[in-house]
C-alpha cells in the first residue's frame, strides 16, 4: 500500500491496483480521516477514539457531547443498572438528549444535578 | 419590485436567500448574532447587521432587533427563511405595522394555519379528510388521557403549538400514557412556551407525503407536486425526495387538488407545504391532511430540481405584488430529486448533536449535485443553532440514477473536526427498504441495527497509514481559518 499526500489534507491511497482519495485532519492526538465513506477518529499511538478500554468508553459514554442543561436525573449511586438505561436527561438544541448506561453495573455517583448547566466532555455519572 | 431584502436568518437558507435577491437585482441584508460574526452569509451580503448575542432568543428569534435592523438598513422587505420567525404571526404583523413587506403569508393566515386546531377545521370544512383527533378544552393530564383513552390506542400526543415533532409523543398502552402527558407538556412548554397538548389517532406505518404550493395576490393558486418525506428521526426529516413512489397519477391529482383546496380556504399566499399522512399506496391509499406549513421548506431543493421553477425566486415575486407566470398544466416535471440533510450529529450515540471546529470541510462537484451550505472550512459548528450543517440534493433522470449520484457524491464529502451522519446516510441510501421505496415513517427506527452496525469498526490499515502520513508531513491538521472565493464555495448550485 502507497499513501502519497497530495496537499492541503489529500492523500491519494494506492491499494495494488485499486486508487483511491483519503483526506486527513487534526492534531497527533486527534486525527481525522475519511476514508471510504467513513469517517475514522485515530490517535498518535493509532488506537481508536472508543473502546480503548472500559474507563476510556464509560468516560466518553456518561460524559455530556456539548453543554447542556440537565432535565432529570433517573439514578442514584448504588443502584443497579442495565446497558441501555437513560441515567441523565438533558436538553440542549432544543431536543431531549439521554445519556444512557453503557453497560450493565452499579452507579458509583451522580455528579448532576436537575436544572444545572454541564459542560461538554465532563462525565455526568459514574458506574462501578 | 424591492431595492432591499433583509434575511432573518442564518446558515444555509441565509446563503440560499441571499443568492436570490442577487439574481434578482435586489439588494440583500444579512442580520447575524456574535456566534455568527464570521459566517459566510454575511460575506455574500450587501450589508450585515449584528442583531444581539448568541442565544436565539435575543438575536434570530428576536422580532425587535430584525426590525430594527430593517429600520436601520431601509430594507423594504423582510425573508423569515425558515424556523425562527418565518411562522411567526405577531412578526408577520410588526413587519405590516412598520410598513416591511413581509415575504411569506399575511398574518392573520399564519395564525389560522399555525394552530392545528384551526387548520384542521379548516382543511375539514375544505372537503379535505383529517386524522380524528382532538385539543380536550379541559387540559389537565387526566382530562388529555381520558381524551387518548377515547381515541383508542395507539394514539399520539403532541403539543398543540410548535411543530419539528418536538413533544410528540406515541403510546401504545395505558401504562405509558400519563408520563407520555407529562413529558409532552414539559417539551411544548420549554420549546413553545405553551403547554397546550393535542390527541390524535396513531396511522401506524404511515407515508409522510407534502404538496409545495404557490398562491399570488391575483387569486391563482398552484401546486408543484409531492415531496416524499416519510424517512424521518425523532420526527426531524432525514432524507426527502419527488416524485413518490406511493403516489399513483390519481391519487397525486387528488392531494394535488387537496392542497390547492386548503391553500384556497385559507386566503393563502406566497409559497406554502401542505402535510399528509399517507396510509397505504396507490389508488386505494388513504391520505389526512395533516398540517399547513406557512413558510419555505428545507426541502424545497427537490422540488426545485424537478419542475425548473425557482422556489425562492417565487416568493420574493409573488410578494412584490407579481402574478404567477405558471398556470397549473404548465408545470411539469421531469427526473427525479432526493435530498439529505447532513447533521453534526454522531450516528453511533443516538445521533446526539456535536459541536466543535470544521478542521476540513470540502464541497463534492459533480453532475447533478447540489449543495446547499451555509459554511466553510474553518467554521464552527456552535451550540447555539439547529446542527445541520448542509444539503446535498442530488437529480437523475430516475430514482436510481438519483439514489446513486447521492451516495457517490457523500463518498467524496469529508468533514472533519466532528462528528456527521454523512456515514449514516450512506447506509441509509444503500439499505433495501429504501432502494426499493419501501419506506414509512417508521423505518430508520426499525432498521437501526443494520443502519449503524459497524460505523464504529476498527480503522482499516489504509486510514491508520493516512493518519500517519499526516503525521509526517506535518501538516498541523488544517488548522488555519481559510477563507475561499464565497461564490466558489458556492459550486453545486443551479445556475
Amino acid at each position: 500500500m502507497i499513501v502519497t499526500p497530495l496537499g492541503d489534507g489529500r492523500f491519494r491511497v494506492s491499494d495494488g491496483d485499486r486508487e483511491r482519495t483519503a483526506w486527513a485532519a487534526g492534531p497527533a492526538s486527534a486525527r481525522w480521516v475519511f476514508f471510504d465513506g467513513r469517517v475514522y477518529l485515530v490517535s498518535a499511538t493509532g488506537s481508536r477514539d472508543r473502546g480503548e478500554s472500559r474507563a476510556a468508553h464509560d468516560e466518553m459514554a456518561l460524559a455530556s457531547p456539548m453543554p447542556a442543561t440537565v432535565a432529570s436525573v433517573n439514578v442514584a449511586p448504588g443502584q443497579t443498572v442495565a446497558r441501555g438505561d437513560v441515567l441523565v436527561m438533558l436538553e440542549a438544541m432544543k431536543m431531549e438528549l439521554p445519556i444512557t448506561a453503557p453497560r450493565d453495573g452499579r452507579v458509583r455517583s451522580v455528579a448532576c444535578k436537575p436544572g444545572e448547566l454541564v459542560q461538554a466532555g465532563v462525565p455526568l455519572v459514574e458506574l462501578e | 419590485m424591492f431595492r432591499r431584502i433583509l434575511i432573518a436568518n442564518r446558515g444555509e437558507i441565509a446563503v440560499r436567500v441571499i443568492r436570490a435577491c442577487r439574481e434578482l437585482g435586489v439588494e440583500a441584508v444579512a442580520v447575524y448574532s456574535d456566534a455568527d460574526a464570521g459566517a459566510l452569509h454575511l460575506s455574500l451580503a450587501d450589508r450585515a447587521v449584528r442583531i444581539g448575542p448568541p442565544a436565539a432568543a435575543a438575536s434570530y428569534l428576536s422580532g425587535d432587533a430584525v426590525l430594527a435592523a430593517a429600520r436601520q438598513t431601509a430594507a423594504d422587505a423582510i425573508h423569515p427563511g425558515y424556523g425562527f420567525l418565518s411562522e411567526n404571526h405577531e412578526f408577520a404583523a410588526a413587519c405590516a405595522a412598520a410598513g416591511v413587506m413581509f415575504i411569506g403569508p399575511p398574518a392573520d393566515v399564519i395564525a389560522r394555519m399555525g394552530s392545528k386546531i384551526a387548520a384542521r377545521q379548516l382543511a375539514s370544512q375544505a372537503g379535505v379528510p383529517v386524522v380524528p383527533g382532538e385539543t380536550p378544552s379541559e387540559q389537565s393530564d387526566e382530562a388529555i388521557a381520558a381524551a387518548a383513552r377515547r381515541l383508542g390506542f395507539p394514539v399520539l400526543v403532541k403539543p398543540s403549538e410548535g411543530g419539528g415533532g418536538i413533544g410528540m409523543k406515541r403510546v401504545r398502552e395505558d401504562a405509558a400514557l400519563l408520563p407520555a402527558v407529562a413529558q409532552s407538556r414539559r417539551e411544548a412548554l420549554a420549546a413553545f412556551g405553551d403547554g397546550t397538548l393535542y390527541v390524535e389517532r396513531l396511522i401506524d406505518r404511515p407515508r409522510h407525503v407534502e404538496i409545495q404550493i404557490l398562491a399570488d395576490h391575483h387569486g391563482h393558486v398552484i401546486h408543484l407536486f409531492e415531496r416524499e418525506c416519510s424517512l424521518q428521526r425523532r420526527h426531524q426529516k432525514v432524507v426527502e425526495e419527488t416524485p413518490s413512489v406511493a403516489l399513483t397519477p390519481a391519487l397525486r391529482a387528488r392531494m394535488g387538488d387537496a392542497a390547492v383546496a386548503v391553500a384556497r380556504a385559507a386566503g393563502y399566499r406566497n409559497a406554502g407545504t401542505v402535510e399528509f399522512l399517507l396510509d397505504g399506496t396507490g389508488d386505494e391509499a388513504h391520505f389526512y391532511f395533516l398540517e399547513m406549513n406557512t413558510r419555505l421548506q428545507v426541502e424545497h431543493p427537490v422540488t426545485e430540481l424537478t419542475t425548473g421553477i425557482d422556489l425562492v425566486a417565487a416568493q420574493i415575486r409573488i410578494a412584490a405584488g407579481e402574478p404567477l407566470k405558471w398556470p397549473q398544466d404548465h408545470v411539469v416535471r421531469r427526473g427525479h430529486a432526493i435530498e439529505v440533510r447532513v447533521y453534526a450529529e454522531d450516528p453511533m450515540r443516538d445521533h446526539l448533536p456535536q459541536a466543535g471546529p470544521l478542521l476540513l470541510y470540502r464541497q463534492p462537484s459533480m453532475p447533478g449535485i447540489r449543495i446547499d451550505a451555509g459554511v466553510v472550512e474553518g467554521d464552527e459548528i456552535s451550540v447555539h443553532y439547529d446542527p445541520m450543517i448542509a444539503k446535498l440534493i442530488a437529480g437523475g433522470d430516475t430514482r436510481e440514477a438519483a439514489r446513486r449520484r447521492a451516495i457517490e457524491a457523500l463518498r467524496t464529502y469529508p468533514i472533519l473536526g466532528i462528528r456527521t451522519n454523512v456515514p449514516f446516510l450512506i447506509r441509509l441510501l444503500e439499505h433495501p427498504r429504501f432502494v426499493s421505496g419501501d419506506i414509512d415513517t417508521g423505518l430508520i427506527d426499525a432498521e437501526r441495527q443494520a443502519l449503524v452496525a459497524g460505523l464504529d469498526a476498527e480503522p482499516p490499515p489504509e486510514v491508520l497509514a493516512v493518519a500517519a502520513a499526516e503525521n509526517r508531513n506535518g501538516v498541523g491538521g488544517h488548522l488555519k481559518r481559510t477563507v475561499p472565493d464565497p461564490w466558489e464555495s458556492l459550486q453545486g448550485w443551479r445556475g
